[in-house]
């Protein structure tokens, strides 16, 4: 029998026809999908803050910014109350009033 | 061996293997993607002194592809072959078609097996790692795979010849 008359191919020819079969390149977002994080640049990075947590912060920086921010008294004692070192009282007289 | 290594050295192969065995892109890269989570997310699941990086890999990569498989056709018993359709002979496919039409109408675990030791390169003992089964049942599988596209193919005989041969 011709072998081009047989119904069935040769484990050669078999062989021979399997490596044909080609297959697609994996996808390169593949590697950033599973390792994108580590390769993030740092100014690409962002962190997870509760919303208490970010809440008790912003307070604290609004009554920080308040205290740096509020004016201060001026005072030329540097506030301080001290006692009156010389005491000159003046009477002022009514007119209508006699002596 | 780190997840990043282990992904350099074996990505192409593990999609490769789960494009040929859903033949669909997209499901391979999900498969593929899948596979390395779950090395990334519990690495302490590789035991070196049980199988090599490789074999684990492509043995995660296969649960998925058969879940994808049960999912597409429940009922359908994966060790039997599907009819070969009729081909109109005026209707010649490519080679790499026609191989992969030829190997889709295999059986699930034929074609594994198939795949697994022309494709991948994988000896019957990786192979039998991979699929959970003696190497004697692998060696049945592979050679009824064989026989069958042996058959599907006759018509690619000349297309054949003209590859070099092995």
């Amino acid at each position: 029998m011709h072998p081009d008359e047989r119904d069935e191919l040769t484990e050669q020819e078999l062989d021979a026809l399997l490596p044909g079969w080609k297959t697609p390149a994996a996808p390169a977002r593949l590697r950033t999908s599973l390792f994108g994080a580590a390769e993030t640049k740092w100014w690409r990075m962002s962190i997870r803050i509760p919303v208490p947590v970010a809440a008790l912060l912003l307070v604290l920086l609004a009554v920080a910014m308040w205290h740096w921010m509020k004016p201060e008294i001026e005072h030329d004692n540097g506030g301080e109350l001290q006692p009156v070192t010389e005491l000159r009282p003046r009477i002022i007289r009514s007119a209508s009033v006699q002596n | 061996m780190t997840a990043q290594l282990a992904f350099d050295q074996y990505h192409q192969a593990v999609y490769s293997f789960a494009y040929r065995l859903t033949q669909r892109e997209d499901i391979a890269e999900d498969i593929t993607q899948e596979c390395f989570l779950a090395l990334i997310r519990a690495p302490h699941r590789f035991d070196p002194a049980r199988a090599s990086m490789k074999v684990f890999l492509f043995a995660i990569a296969r649960n998925l592809a058969l879940k994808h498989y049960r999912d597409e056709r429940p009922g359908d018993p994966l060790e039997e072959s599907r009819d070969i359709a009729v081909r109109d002979p005026s209707q010649t496919l490519e080679i790499s078609s026609a191989v992969a039409a030829a190997v889709a109408q295999l059986a699930e675990l034929q074609q594994e097996a198939l795949i697994l030791f022309e494709y991948e390169g994988m000896t019957l003992e990786e192979i039998a790692q991979i699929v959970g089964a003696d190497v004697g049942t692998v060696k049945s599988r592979l050679h009824r795979a064989r026989e069958r596209l042996r058959r599907s193919l006759v018509e690619y005989r000349k297309a054949g010849n003209t590859h070099a041969p092995r």
